[in-house]
């Protein structure tokens, strides 16, 4: 198990993590999650050891992590980092020496990633002909030549198109499958959601929500009904209970509803008021469990200055 | 971890090495190298093989016995005579004076006049007077009555053996250190800048960011720092070799013999001013956020190596025993360029190579460590042009690529 143990930095005077900590099992992929400027680049950078923490610890398997445990680790950051010059293949091969393949064997697992990133024709391009899609998997096949048993990805998913999120996911549970030990950043909350097992939200340096996606969406007692009204119209809600409109798009009402309220009560009541199209009953998102506890958090942190804000 | 940390600092050198071998500059420059260190050697020669032809201008035919003793004087000196033919005396004075002959010869016996035109055209005016001067001598000897025999005596008199003896080899040596400047000013110039290009472009392609999680920030600098200085020796190499080793083989008598071990302390003195220069170059090259920002960051270090450059061909060349040429060849800042073209002068006692060369190698430590420190500290921090005294600070300042402005509810809580 791969762990981040109250681990704080700071910028000058402004805190960027304070206390955070963070466990990522084999097996379980793990999203950090947050918005822009929450602290996740820093935080992976510090795991990765390119900048050194303030304070904390971390630990892989019980044992402090080393310099020498890190060249075995994989990892992507958020900002793609090529030698433009260099060939596709060469560039691969490179990264596996430097995790220490031998000669021989580099070249023989670039060949392997090249072919699974889609790249296996690519060999003798320099990196700056290839289109910024083929890069990115280009930075994805350098960073898993060695076979890292720890994967860090930072924003894996930015900028990719639905194909590319597709294929990456594939990847990326394969090597969960086979017992890696796989965590990755983003602030598109919901993208992730159907692909991280566990996940860690923080918030201005600070932890607010952890846990089990699916637990942490079944148990926040919430759900939201979702449905398509014509005429499209809002005012027959004003006379049910425990309904809250969360989002309306053009023909579609996305409406929160406070526990104990029956879904039904409130369909029956849609229907009064015009014909229903479509409808469904949703858990909560990501986000908007995020909303929820970031609001919260700030709360408790102005209420009583207390270090731990870490919400269940 | 030593071979470990000479293992990554070394694959990080053959990738710059690689990648320097196959750019298309690099090959343009090496080749136009290659061509001035085979230009150096063949140049002169072909210019040194076009025989030197004197004009001399006389009324009518030339007599023989003069033409004899020229073309004898020519056999032995290396030059050849044409004799131009003129109606009389003021025509012969006419064509000296145009520049259409060397020399003029006119009149005969005390009426003799050489012409000398304003070239002066080196030894032969004395040459022509001399050959007249003997053929009147003999002409004198026979009147007086000397068998041919003696005269002959008199004429084989050998004149007093020439030799060439202090300035004109220490004016050569003072060329090789004149070129040795030059040489030494552009390959640490060019070294450091490709220095500085290969780290900002790493920077601000965030290799860096990959490479620091796998390598230690002392193996990234030292590999980067040793892959350019590679190709720098490779193309001064091009330069050296031909022209050194053409002059040990070619035994030129214009280059004087300490020519070839100048050279040599040449090349050692680049490794040397490598090892000063090229950690600045990559430290300032770290504090950059964009390529195009490097030219602007690495000026500090420009301007040092200009100084030096200007010292060593303005003041070392022309006294360099100076108190300027002395203690600008001993400053470990300015020493890799000025000390190898006073070495040239011939006029440096051991001592000071010696100082010189330990005070390079003490500074080069140091500064190799205070920019391992910039690096380490500069390289990760993205976004904006970073400030020397940022990173210099006690305290770590805020990087804006990592952090954005925090929102008002955030700053109440730090």
């Amino acid at each position: 198990m791969l762990e981040a143990l109250q681990v704080s930095h700071r910028f000058g005077h402004r805190v960027v993590l304070d206390a955070i900590t963070l466990r990522v099992r084999p097996g379980v992929l793990t999203g950090l999650l947050g918005p822009n400027g929450a602290g996740k680049t820093t935080l992976l950078r510090l795991l990765l050891g390119v900048i050194e923490p303030d304070a904390g610890r971390f630990m892989l398997d019980g044992e402090p992590v080393t310099a020498l445990a890190r060249q075995r680790w994989g990892y992507l950051p958020q900002e793609r980092g090529l030698y433009p010059a260099m060939k596709a293949g060469d560039q691969v091969a490179y990264f596996g020496r430097l995790h220490g393949l031998d000669a021989p064997e580099a070249t023989r697992r670039a060949r392997e990633l090249l072919t699974e990133v889609g790249l296996s024709d690519r060999w003798e391009d320099r990196t700056d002909r290839l289109s910024g899609g083929q890069q990115q998997r280009l930075q994805l096949a350098s960073s898993l030549v060695h076979d890292p048993h720890v994967i860090v990805l930072d924003e894996p998913f930015a900028g990719l198109d639905p194909v590319a999120v597709a294929d990456l996911s594939r990847t990326l549970t394969e090597r969960v499958r086979a017992g890696r030990t796989v965590l990755l950043s983003s602030h598109q909350l919901d993208l992730v959601q159907e692909l991280c097992e566990e996940i860690v939200m923080i918030d201005h340096g600070r932890t607010v929500l952890s846990g089990a996606v699916a637990d942490l969406r079944s148990s926040s007692g919430s759900r939201q009904l979702r449905l398509v009204l014509v005429p499209p119209d809002q005012s027959w809600l004003s006379g049910v209970p425990g309904a809250q409109v969360v989002e309306a798009a053009a023909d579609e009402l996305r409406i929160a509803l406070s526990p104990g309220t029956d879904p039904l009560s409130v369909l029956d009541a849609a229907r009064a008021a015009g014909r229903v199209t479509d409808f469904g009953l949703d858990l909560p998102t990501l986000s908007q469990l995020f909303l929820d506890a970031a609001g919260h958090a700030v709360d408790a942190g102005e209420r009583a200055l207390e270090p731990e804000t870490t919400r269940p | 971890m030593r071979s470990g940390w000479w293992n990554g600092t070394w694959l990080v050198a053959r990738r710059a090495l690689a990648e320097g071998l196959a750019s298309r500059s690099w090959r343009v420059v090496t080749g136009l190298m290659l061509l001035a260190g085979l230009a150096v050697v063949v140049v002169p020669r072909l210019l040194g093989e076009e025989a030197t032809t004197y004009r001399l201008a006389v009324v009518g035919e030339a007599p023989e016995a003069l033409t004899r003793q020229l073309d004898a004087a020519g056999r032995a000196a290396d030059f050849q005579v044409r004799v131009l033919a003129r109606s009389d005396a003021a025509a012969v004075e006419a064509t000296v004076r145009d520049g259409d002959a060397d020399v003029g010869l006119a009149g005969s016996g005390q009426g003799t006049t050489v012409y000398v035109g304003p070239d002066r055209a080196g030894p032969f005016p004395s040459i022509v007077a001399g050959a007249v001067t003997a053929g009147r001598t003999a002409q004198a000897l026979v009147d007086a009555g000397l068998t041919p025999q003696q005269i002959a005596t008199v004429q084989g008199t050998e004149p007093p053996r020439q030799v060439v003896v202090g300035r004109v080899d220490d004016r050569a040596r003072a060329g090789v250190g004149f070129a040795v400047g030059i040489v030494l000013y552009i390959a640490l110039l060019i070294t450091g800048i490709g220095i500085a290009t290969t780290v900002a472009t790493e920077k601000a392609t965030r290799v860096s960011e990959v490479l620091l999680s796998v390598l230690r920030p002392s193996q990234l600098l030292v590999g980067t720092v040793v892959g350019a200085g590679l190709l720098s020796l490779l193309q001064i190499a091009a330069l050296a070799v031909p022209a050194g080793g053409s002059l040990l083989l070619s035994h030129r008598s214009d280059v004087p013999a300490s020519a070839a071990p100048d050279i040599a302390l040449a090349v050692l003195w680049f490794l040397l001013g490598l090892a000063v220069y090229a950690f600045v170059f990559a430290a300032l090259a770290a504090l950059v956020d964009k390529v195009t920002e490097v030219n602007g960051a690495i000026v500090p270090v420009q301007m040092l190596l200009i100084g030096a450059y200007l010292i060593a061909v303005v003041v070392t060349i022309s006294s360099p025993t100076s108190p300027v040429s002395v203690a600008a060849s001993l400053f470990p800042l300015t020493s890799p360029i000025v000390m190898p073209v006073r070495w040239a002068s011939g006029l440096v006692p051991v001592w000071q190579l010696v100082a010189s060369m330990v005070l390079a190698v003490a500074t080069a430590v140091l500064l190799a460590r205070f920019a391992s420190l910039v690096y380490r500290r500069g390289v990760v921090r993205t976004g904006q042009r970073v400030k020397l005294r940022e990173v210099l600070g006690r305290e770590h300042a805020p990087s804006p690529g990592l952090v954005r402005p925090t929102r008002g509810q955030g700053s109440g809580r730090v």
